[in-house]
């Protein structure tokens, strides 16, 4: 078939591209949809259920058929609609959804087996026996079922996000919104139009009639200009808003460069948050179809659809074309296609007193009742007056009414309220605040009602708002109301598709009637209706007056139909807004970063940030032997570690002291200035949960630490207990975590070390700086400093803390200067392995479930004193809690010790019963030849010595552990008081 | 959803974290007679209305103020909000 | 003076700079920071001559700026004094305020535009959910940018100051980066 006359194509230049391997060729403007027709292809998808062959249905994004997988290679693109497909040069495409050719699909023969794949039919076929499922009855469904399929391979292309906000969000570039734009930027307000569509105009596009007395075409372009030249006012052209939230804030996505062959450095997608005060829905309406016998036969479309390919696309489906009607709107689409030279078979109007609008043969009162051409309509049944005849077509216009198009309408469960002029629902006035439908999609669809409508809404949001609407002179234009007669489908033997995405016809609906699946929510999920992912744009309502017809109810009452967004498919990808691979989420860097990185440091996630898992060396083979080494050498020489990761918060005021003593469950308001103290923080129920250090810099000012995966939610505690609870203190906080490098020294040779970068004046000797001494002082040459003598390792340590600008150089420095004192960087796993040597709690221990009593610090829960979680801390439940932290080592050395296995008296019967504890933390010590591990034991501080076993049952293991003290390292803990 | 923060007008509700019922600012006192029946109250027993609610959000990517959002939980409609510091200085008796 | 050499957010050991179409971001080691809270019941202190300004704005004078951050808290910038000790010169200067450094708690990233504001704007829109429109100059706010805690301040029609945690100031260069050339 060639090109018809007009149309909005630019025929001066060629477009070349691919479908199924064939090459053809079309022209800016059009749409794959459009394109194919034009080169004579009728046959684009299967259905999903029964591979049916089927053609398009519709011209815009609820098309439900022809779907397709757009480009190759990583770019490919399942489940795009060929309506909304723009065409590029070089463009290639698939059908998809069967197995052999489109033509000759070896999955038809589901068509064959239609009686067992009826309403229900997966609840009931695939419910037994249980073990099938997995194995046999998935596998099977996801082969035959589905629809496209992906390319296995990562996106190559960008998409990014942005956030807009405006007076006014336009949602639709046709008559309606285009008016409601013109009068809100004309009167000064922050405007956004959007519009799905490539082309500003929507439905002016696919029409004949004049706007005053030039065509549709020329008004949109004038009208275009002027909103270009406005400061106040952006369109965007390929953005689908796709949700309304709450407080008026839409989700929209704009296809950037989806109309190019790569999007060329540009993203891709983007997805826009929009932040509107008001918003006008001008989406339009949807045509429906009516549901007869085989009415899925590629050829049979919409009328509108057949109408708007024919003037905006100048094609037709087929030379000789007829039009099934119920509405003077059928006939419409007779007289274009006419007027463009196209046989009309006849238009078939179910009315009985209809008239031929035009030249062609009219069957009043009549009917479609079947068709035939199994991949391209040959021939229409029509019954007329008692009589049936055969017909010869190409394509078959249907136009059973419009639906408004009020999917964002519903969005907060608004519900559609049943118009029974327009036999159609409207958006209800309950829907999104602040939404306010206009044009067709309000039920205002003639093209004056939409402009009128259009113009209306805008000046009524402008009001609400309080600004003045300046009403622009809306041209003369066509005003028919089309009131269609109630026709919702054709009685009749054979099968009629209701919704043609997932394959539900009249049979299914009157089977889930039979089985007393009658409430609309339950027709839904037996049929599987409108759950495709076109949400049964055109088959929600039909289905619903089919319904409605069996219970002899009226529509409204057998109920309505509501949505969710996404109006259409919206990627993946572009929600995720760029944020992949390492970028996924922010990754925080430690100020020694890349002087560990300059190392060879292996890194490891904690929380946000990367730090220092270990150093390993040359020669070094195994992950453990750098580790063994590095807690060695800190053990018997001085070991360097950056711990900046852990939370800082800046605690000043008169009345800091008092309310650090209210935080912590142990006293910090009688710390002497100069010293640092261990806190422990509660949940208000009682349950441990942060723990870091308190240092006094000064009578009003602490600093204090937290752990490094709490310092987000411990600053927020601190600031509700500040504003919140105790609001009337004299306390200022501020986080320093960033502000500050942190250096760990530890080991025998600390003190040493640190000697030699401390200025002059500081005297370090361990009289003047004991142990829990903090100062502030200067280092290196006058750089200010900070300096805690406290210990995670059981070392002799220290924490020195500098600007961290100069994180990098301190940490070059302590291991240059510290080399013949044996000065080795450690990791965080060094780091781990010896706070388990030594018995220090962290997150394994501070789980959310242990108390303090468990953890051993139950005297630490001051009684003299109100602190959060105190009171709850001692209550009976807890009280009567018996497990308590020890330490766990094999008594078979070459035995693992793992963590999360639980712990039983030997010889006892496993059970939960009997279960006496777990293991929080393991790990291999270097220090004591073995694995050891610390654990929760029931009465574990009674048991030291006792030979107990662990079990792991997902391993199959059970391992005899002795019980012992939890300081494997120096217990009475000499070594940090040297 | 759009928090009116007092200070700062109209803000996106992705920069607030929530907690949860406002009540939380009334905080039993630790040292009192039957506190452990006042904070088993405090800590575990909660409204949960379907309609008005009063409660706590953080403007954690903001001014780090606590506020008082008055909101209806059915609609999301957004009745009212206050510093949070300014309501518990008023349930102390004390100046805003 | 240490015999320390100091190295950039961003691990080099000069400052970032780049130019993107009409856009320079430039990284900006050199201004000092402190924090200024005011105590309960004190009275709010004009430090080195400026007057402190109001919720959700940035003021500069006197050689030094300060941007509203919180109820009776401000962050005051004092440029080319990063290397100084310029939360203890403050203090000098704001009795009755708590005072807290964090020159290196925060790296300032400027954006100047060549061509106007709307390079400027175009780039907000694509990072923060703020209404740009009503984001004139003067203005400073805290806000979420691609999952980080971030400070805005627009200096004026032209320039946007952005500044992030010193530990995410590689992850925000990334994301300006990438930004301001999707915009080309």
């Amino acid at each position: 078939m060639t090109r018809l006359s007009g149309g909005l194509i630019d025929r001066s230049r060629s477009l070349s591209f691919t479908f199924d391997g064939r090459t053809f060729s079309g022209h800016p403007g059009d749409t794959l949809a459009s394109a194919l027709l034009a080169n004579n292809v009728r046959l684009m998808g299967r259905s999903f259920k029964y591979h049916r062959p089927r053609g398009l249905i519709a011209a815009g994004s609820e098309e439900p058929n022809a779907l397709v997988e757009l480009r190759s290679g990583a770019r490919l693109e399942p489940n795009t609609r060929a309506t909304v497909a723009e065409l590029y040069d070089g463009l290639s495409a698939r059908s998809q959804n069967r197995i052999g050719s489109l033509s000759f699909d070896l999955l038809a023969m589901n068509d064959l087996l239609s009686p067992f794949f009826a309403a229900g039919f997966y609840y009931k076929t695939f419910m037994w026996p249980r073990a099938f499922w997995e194995k046999l009855y998935e596998p099977a469904i996801r082969r035959a079922a589905g629809l496209g399929s992906l390319s296995m391979q990562a996106d190559p292309d960008a998409y990014d996000k942005g956030f807009l906000h405006c007076d006014l969000l336009v949602i639709g570039g046709g008559a309606a919104g285009l008016a409601a734009a013109l009068t809100a930027a004309r009167s000064g307000a922050q405007v956004i139009l959007a519009d799905e569509d490539f082309r500003l105009g929507g439905r002016l596009l696919a029409e004949t009639h004049l706007l005053g007395d030039e065509p549709a075409t020329e008004w949109v372009a004038g009208v275009e200009e002027e909103l270009a030249s406005l400061p106040n006012l952006r369109i965007m052209r390929r953005t689908t808003v796709f949700g309304a939230f709450d407080h008026g804030i839409y989700g929209a996505v704009e296809r950037v460069a989806d109309h190019l062959p790569e999007p060329g450095g540009k993203p891709r997608q983007t997805l826009w948050r929009i932040t509107a005060k008001r918003a006008v829905l001008a989406a339009g309406a949807i045509e429906r179809h009516i549901p007869f016998a085989n009415n899925d036969r590629p050829g049979i479309m919409l009328a509108g659809a057949m109408r708007a390919f024919a003037n905006r696309w100048a094609v037709s489906p087929a030379e000789r074309v007829a039009i099934f009607t119920n509405n003077d709107d059928g006939h419409r689409t007779a007289i274009d296609l006419a007027a463009k030279g196209i046989e009309i078979a006849g238009v078939i109007d179910s009315r009985t007193d209809a008239k031929a609008l035009g030249d062609y043969p009219i069957f009043a009162g009549g009917l479609v009742s079947n068709a035939k051409g199994r991949l391209g309509l040959t021939k229409i049944e029509v019954r007329q007056n008692g009589r049936s005849q055969w017909i010869d077509c190409g394509a078959l216009g249907i136009s059973g009414g419009w639906n408004p198009n009020l999917h964002l309408a519903s969005h907060h469960r608004g519900r559609p309220v049943w118009d029974e002029t327009l036999q159609s629902f409207v958006p209800a006035k309950d829907g999104p605040p602040g939404l306010i439908a206009a044009g067709a999609a309000n039920g205002q669809g003639s093209t004056a009602a939409a402009l009128r409508s259009g113009a209306e809404a805008a000046a009524q949001a402008l009001a609400e708002l309080d600004l003045k609407a300046m009403m622009p002179e809306l041209p003369q234009a066509e005003d028919a109301v089309s009131k269609p007669q109630a026709l919702w489908h054709v009685p009749g033997k054979g099968r009629a598709w209701v919704d043609f995405q997932n394959d539900v016809t009249v049979k299914d609906i009157k089977l889930a009637h039979q089985e007393n699946m009658r409430p609309v929510e339950h027709l839904k999920r037996w049929t599987t209706l409108g759950m495709a992912t076109d949400q049964g744009k055109t088959a929600n309502v039909t289905a619903l007056a089919v319904m409605s017809e069996l219970t002899g109810k009226s529509i409204p009452e057998t109920g309505t139909t509501i949505f969710r967004p996404p109006y259409t498919g919206v990627s993946l990808s572009v929600l995720g807004g760029g944020n992949t691979a390492e970028h996924f989420r922010p990754r925080r860097l430690t100020p020694t970063h890349h002087w560990a990185k300059s190392q060879g440091a292996v890194f490891v996630e904690v929380g946000p940030w990367m730090r220092a898992q270990y150093f390993p060396r040359p020669g070094e083979t195994h992950w453990r032997e750098t580790v063994d080494r590095e807690v060695l050498a800190t053990r018997k020489g001085v070991g360097i570690c950056d711990v900046t990761t852990l939370g800082k918060v800046d605690v000043q005021g008169a009345d800091a002291g008092e309310f650090l003593n209210r935080l912590y469950c142990n006293g910090m308001k009688t710390l002497k200035v100069g010293m640092v103290r261990y806190g422990l923080m509660l949940r208000e129920d009682g349950i441990a949960w942060d723990d870091g250090t308190c240092a006094r810099l000064a009578e009003d000012h602490y600093v204090v630490t937290t752990t490094t995966a709490q310092a987000g939610p411990v600053y927020r505690h601190m600031e509700f207990a500040r504003q919140c609870l105790w609001p009337d203190m004299d306390v200022q906080l501020i986080s320093t975590t960033d502000a500050w490098a942190q250096i760990a020294v530890a080991g025998p040779n600390a003190r040493r070390l640190l000697e030699r970068i401390v200025d002059e004046g500081f005297n370090i000797s361990n009289e003047a700086f004991p142990f829990m001494a903090c100062a502030s002082l200067t280092i290196c040459g006058g750089l200010r400093a900070r300096l805690f003598r406290i210990s995670f390792s059981g070392e002799l340590a220290y924490e020195v803390a500098v600007p961290a600008r100069f994180g990098h150089a301190l940490m070059q420095r302590l291991v240059k200067t510290g080399k013949d004192l044996g000065a080795t960087p450690y990791g965080t796993e060094a780091l781990g392995v010896m706070r388990i040597e030594k018995g220090h709690a962290a997150g394994n221990e501070l789980n959310g479930q242990t108390s303090p009593q468990m953890l051993g610090m139950g005297r630490m829960v001051s009684t003299k004193k109100d602190s959060i979680g105190a009171v709850m801390s001692r209550r009976e439940g807890l009280a009567a809690e018996t497990r308590r932290l020890v330490g766990l080592q094999p008594v078979d050395p070459a035995q693992p010790v793992v963590a999360g296995a639980h712990l039983f008296t030997e010889g006892a019967a496993q059970s939960m019963a009997t279960d006496q504890g777990w293991i929080s933390s393991a790990g291999y010590s270097p220090h004591i030849g073995a694995h050891i591990g610390l654990g929760f034991l029931a009465h574990g501080d009674e048991r030291i010595g006792e030979v107990i076993t662990a079990a792991n049952p997902l391993d199959g293991q059970q391992v005899a552990l002795r019980v012992v003290s939890a300081h494997f390292v120096d217990p009475d803990g000499g070594r940090l008081r040297d | 959803m759009l928090i009116p923060h007092p200070l700062l007008g109209l803000r996106d509700a992705q920069e607030f974290t929530y907690l949860g019922d406002a009540r939380l600012i009334e905080r039993p006192d630790g040292m009192a007679e039957g506190a452990e029946a006042a904070f088993a109250d405090y800590v575990y027993l909660r409204d949960n209305p379907a309609g008005v609610h009063r409660e706590l959000w953080f403007h954690e990517q903001g001014d780090r103020s606590w506020l008082v959002v008055t909101r209806d939980t059915v609609t999301h409609e957004i009745l009212g909000a206050e510093l949070a510091r300014d309501v518990a200085l008023r349930g102390k008796g004390g100046a805003a | 003076m240490t015999d320390l050499t100091p190295i950039t957010a961003l691990g080099a050991d000069k400052p970032a700079k780049q130019q993107f179409g009409p856009l320079r971001i430039s990284e900006n080691p050199a201004a000092a920071l402190a924090s200024l809270a005011l105590r309960r019941g004190a009275s709010r202190p004009m430090p080195m001559g400026l007057e402190l300004p109001g919720p959700g704005k940035w003021a500069a004078g006197h050689g030094v700026a300060a941007f509203w951050t919180g109820p009776d808290q401000w962050m005051i910038e004092a440029e080319n004094r990063a290397i100084e000790d310029f939360a203890a010169d403050l203090t000098a200067h704001a009795a009755g305020c708590s005072i807290t450094e964090q020159t290196d708690g925060w790296t300032v990233f400027e954006i100047v535009s060549e061509s106007g504001d709307a390079p400027i704007r175009a780039m907000m829109e694509k990072l923060v959910n703020l209404d740009v429109a009503a984001f004139g100059p003067g203005s400073a706010t805290r806000t979420g940018l691609h999952h980080m805690s971030v400070f805005l301040i627009r200096r004026s029609g032209d320039r946007l100051a952005i500044m992030t945690m010193r530990s995410t100031a590689s992850e925000l260069w990334h994301v300006l980066e990438e930004t301001a050339k999707g915009l080309g």
